[in-house]
């Protein structure tokens, strides 16, 4: 699998890359590319800097040093449009982060109308298809306050979609929900790997990693440790801290 | 203090202005206005007041002009209001008088008497004219006209008193006299021989009402005051007979407005040699009969079209500060959670300087500090204005910054993650959550605000409590007048609050 992945160009690619928060250095010099169609799934325990990984990679940290270049845009180049790069990129966030004071399909129009200048019915139209995705068709009108989690967590998948973005990064997407919740979710982002969406996942769920990602990272305290194909990451780990690491978790 | 010390200290005879002429030289000494305080400050003997090149010192023609004058809110019966919230009295009456004779026009500021005399002194006013003893002190500073008035100290005591008749009497008690009046100068001369205490207080209402309810004895003041006060039901009786003699004068700035003290004094002489003069003393003074005490509802009544004028100052006072508070509010709030270093440091400093200091000190400063600092005069509406909208814009500009920064960070980052540029974010994500959070306190801002136009009274801002001083300080009725006012502010407030409230849930569901 990796193999084929270096030969195709990459999407994503992080050179060195370093984040500190005050004198707190959380990512200490990440080297990775993600090939178009690649389903990345990073692991690793609490504090290892995965999530804050996740959130250089479109911008919403700071980079401190290294690079982030993105559909070939340099993030780290001031002169490089965020707003316009972040199109390319849905990102789904743990907390879900639905805009309370807007309904279910109008957080979902939000960006096309501001960005594309959509008209409200194309874009309600479009919204619509998305909840039809989701499963969600019935509760466009519906406030988030009056959904459950895992319905949420659809609804902020559609909205990260809204743009067309050729990338899906999902920050723990399924941690705050109810367990019997969480299947609901992960089936609408193994559809969306289904079709060649790239994705990078950062997840603690082990089975839908082992089941949908083409590469498993584990990275431990601001570092890549191990990384390669499930079966190699969950079968034969090389690494103590990651053996450690699978057997709490497993 | 004692009454040599107090003597060196005061400027005034009958009433003083130490208090405010003080916080605001600490205010202009503050902003490096060293020439500004010796405007404030009596000038010392030996360094009689400058007066502007400019001025002639020939009296000139003041026919045709029109003078600001200013005066004391309530000095009956100088100054007062009549029922239908005109102002009369000796003063005003002589001095429509003399501008009828003389041929020039009045525009009569009602702002208290130490307010009037830094009107004078900031070059607000030309002239003032409010019971004030001509003293050798003032004259440093100011020209006086003719004395038109020969006064007095007496004594009253509660009309039911019977044990205090003479000053005797008053051994170990409290008298109360009127802060940097004669009587309380008086008082301070006899207090060691007789063996009382002086407390000094702001106004003839107050120490009246301080008798009746028996925080102190007696009351010395002027005699024409006192006896006004007496026939008019302030509850009181005068025990003693008149001491010292003192004369009242029109001022002017030194040196300045020449033409207009010289048409005071010539039409002064003109209103004694035909009987207008005595006949105006005789309609306050000679055998004022004593006004029947009416009822609770002819209070009201009577009162009511004044307090309603006094009521839509306030409104409009509060609607204009507060619309301009929100657009402060909005845009320092808007500072402080911004990115830019300066503007947060700005917005800061706004906060802290109008959030640190008292409103009072700050209304004193928009209306007699800064036009003293830069030549402008402001007129009392403007100057109230400017005053609380940057002191409720500083509370609205934290009231923002909350609100903004009680929203979820998470809004704002999901809002960027799909592209939406900061702006758009706020606009569309951040502002319509904030706005929700902030509009209880901005309610209760809009509340505080309303009530704080009350302190523009001090200004002589002619809003509700304003309105309500001036019926009390001629009627003596302070009790009923002030429940009143109290409960037009609770009516007002509680509509317009049960309104707002009706409108947050409509819009803020």
């Amino acid at each position: 699998m990796t193999a084929t992945t270096h030969a195709k160009s990459a999407k994503i690619s992080v050179r060195d890359l370093k984040k500190s928060f005050g004198a707190n250095e959380v990512l200490k010099g990440i080297d990775v590319d993600v090939a178009e169609g690649e389903v990345v799934c990073v692991i690793g325990p609490s504090g290892s800097g995965k999530s804050t990984f996740l959130r250089c990679l479109n911008k919403l940290e700071d980079i401190t040093a290294g690079t982030v270049t993105v559909d070939g845009f340099d993030l780290t180049d001031p002169k490089v449009d965020l707003n316009a790069v972040r199109q390319h990129i849905g990102m789904v966030f743990q907390h879900f982060n639905l805009f309370p004071h807007m309904s279910v399909i109008q957080n979902i129009m939000l960006a096309p109308v501001e960005l594309k200048k959509l008209d409200k019915a194309a874009a309600r139209a479009k919204g619509m298809e998305l909840l039809q995705r989701v499963g969600l068709a019935e509760k466009a009108d519906a406030r988030p306050a009056s959904l459950s989690g895992g319905q949420k967590q659809r609804v902020a998948i559609a909205r990260a979609l809204a743009m067309n973005p050729g990338i899906m990064l999902f920050d723990e997407a399924t941690s705050a929900l109810d367990p019997e919740m969480v299947g609901e979710v992960l089936q609408v982002i193994r559809d969306l790997a289904a079709e060649g969406m790239t994705m990078v996942v950062v997840t603690h769920e082990m089975g839908f990693a082992r089941e949908v990602a083409d590469r498993v990272i584990f990275m431990d305290a601001g570092v890549i440790c191990e990384e390669g194909a499930p079966e190699a990451i969950f079968s034969r780990a090389e690494q103590p801290r990651l053996q450690d690491f699978l057997a709490k978790v497993l | 203090m004692d009454a040599k010390t107090l003597k060196t200290y005061r400027l005034a005879t009958r009433r003083g202005r130490a208090a405010l002429g003080a916080a605001l030289t600490v205010l202009a000494l503050f902003l490096g206005a060293a020439s500004a305080s010796a405007a404030v400050l009596p000038a010392p003997a030996t360094a009689p007041q400058a007066a502007p090149a400019s001025a002639p010192a020939a009296a000139t023609d003041a026919k045709g002009k029109t003078f600001a004058i200013a005066t004391d809110t309530t000095f009956a019966p100088f100054e007062f209001r009549n029922g239908s919230g005109d102002l009369v009295g000796i003063d005003m009456d002589l001095l429509r008088a003399i501008a009828a004779n003389q041929g020039f026009t009045v525009d009569i500021k009602s702002l208290g008497f130490d307010a009037a005399l830094q009107a004078l002194q900031s070059n607000q006013v030309q002239g003032v004219i409010a019971g004030m003893s001509i003293t050798d002190k003032r004259k440093l500073i100011f020209d006086f006209s003719d004395p038109y008035f020969d006064s007095g100290v007496q004594m009253a005591v509660a009309k039911n008193d019977d044990t205090v008749k003479d000053y005797a009497a008053l051994k170990g008690k409290t008298v109360s006299v009127k802060r940097g009046s004669e009587g309380e100068t008086f008082a301070n001369s006899i207090k060691d021989k007789y063996g009382f205490t002086v407390k000094s207080l702001a106004d003839s209402a107050t120490m009246y009402d301080d008798v009746k309810a028996g925080n102190s004895v007696a009351v010395f003041d002027d005699y024409p005051v006192l006896a006004y006060g007496v026939s008019q039901n302030n509850g009181l009786k005068i025990v003693t007979p008149k001491e010292r003699g003192s004369s009242y004068g029109f001022a002017v700035n030194k040196g300045q407005d020449a033409d207009l003290l010289a048409a005071f004094d010539a039409g002064l002489a003109n209103l004694k040699a035909n009987g207008e003069y005595q006949k105006i003393l005789d309609k306050y003074l000679a055998a004022p009969e004593t006004v029947k005490q009416t009822g609770f509802v002819d209070l009201l009544v009577n009162s009511f079209p004044a307090l309603m004028k006094g009521l839509g100052m306030t409104l409009l006072a509060t609607a204009l500060s507060l619309v301009i508070a929100l657009v402060l509010g909005v845009l320092f709030g808007f500072f402080k959670v911004g990115e830019n270093k300066i503007l947060r440091v700005i917005a800061s400093i706004y906060v802290e300087i109008f959030r640190g200091t008292p409103l009072l000190v700050q209304a004193f400063f928009f209306y007699f500090g800064l036009p003293q600092l830069t030549g402008q005069p402001l007129n009392v509406l403007t100057a109230g204005v400017i005053t609380l909208s940057l002191n409720a814009g500083a509370y609205m500009t934290e009231i923002v910054r909350g609100g903004i920064q009680s929203v979820d960070p998470g809004q704002l980052e999901a809002s960027r993650s799909l592209g939406l540029g900061y702006v758009t974010s706020m606009r569309r994500v951040v502002v319509p959550q904030a706005i929700k959070i902030m509009t209880p306190s901005f309610i209760n801002q809009f509340v505080i605000t309303l009530k704080d136009t009350s302190l523009l009274a001090v200004i002589g801002f002619a809003e509700l409590t304003y309105q309500g001083q001036q019926i009390y300080a001629s009627n003596f009725r302070t009790g009923e007048t002030l429940i009143i006012v109290a409960a037009l502010y609770f009516i007002v407030i509680f509509i317009l609050t049960q309104f707002s409230n009706a409108l947050d849930r409509k819009f803020n569901k």
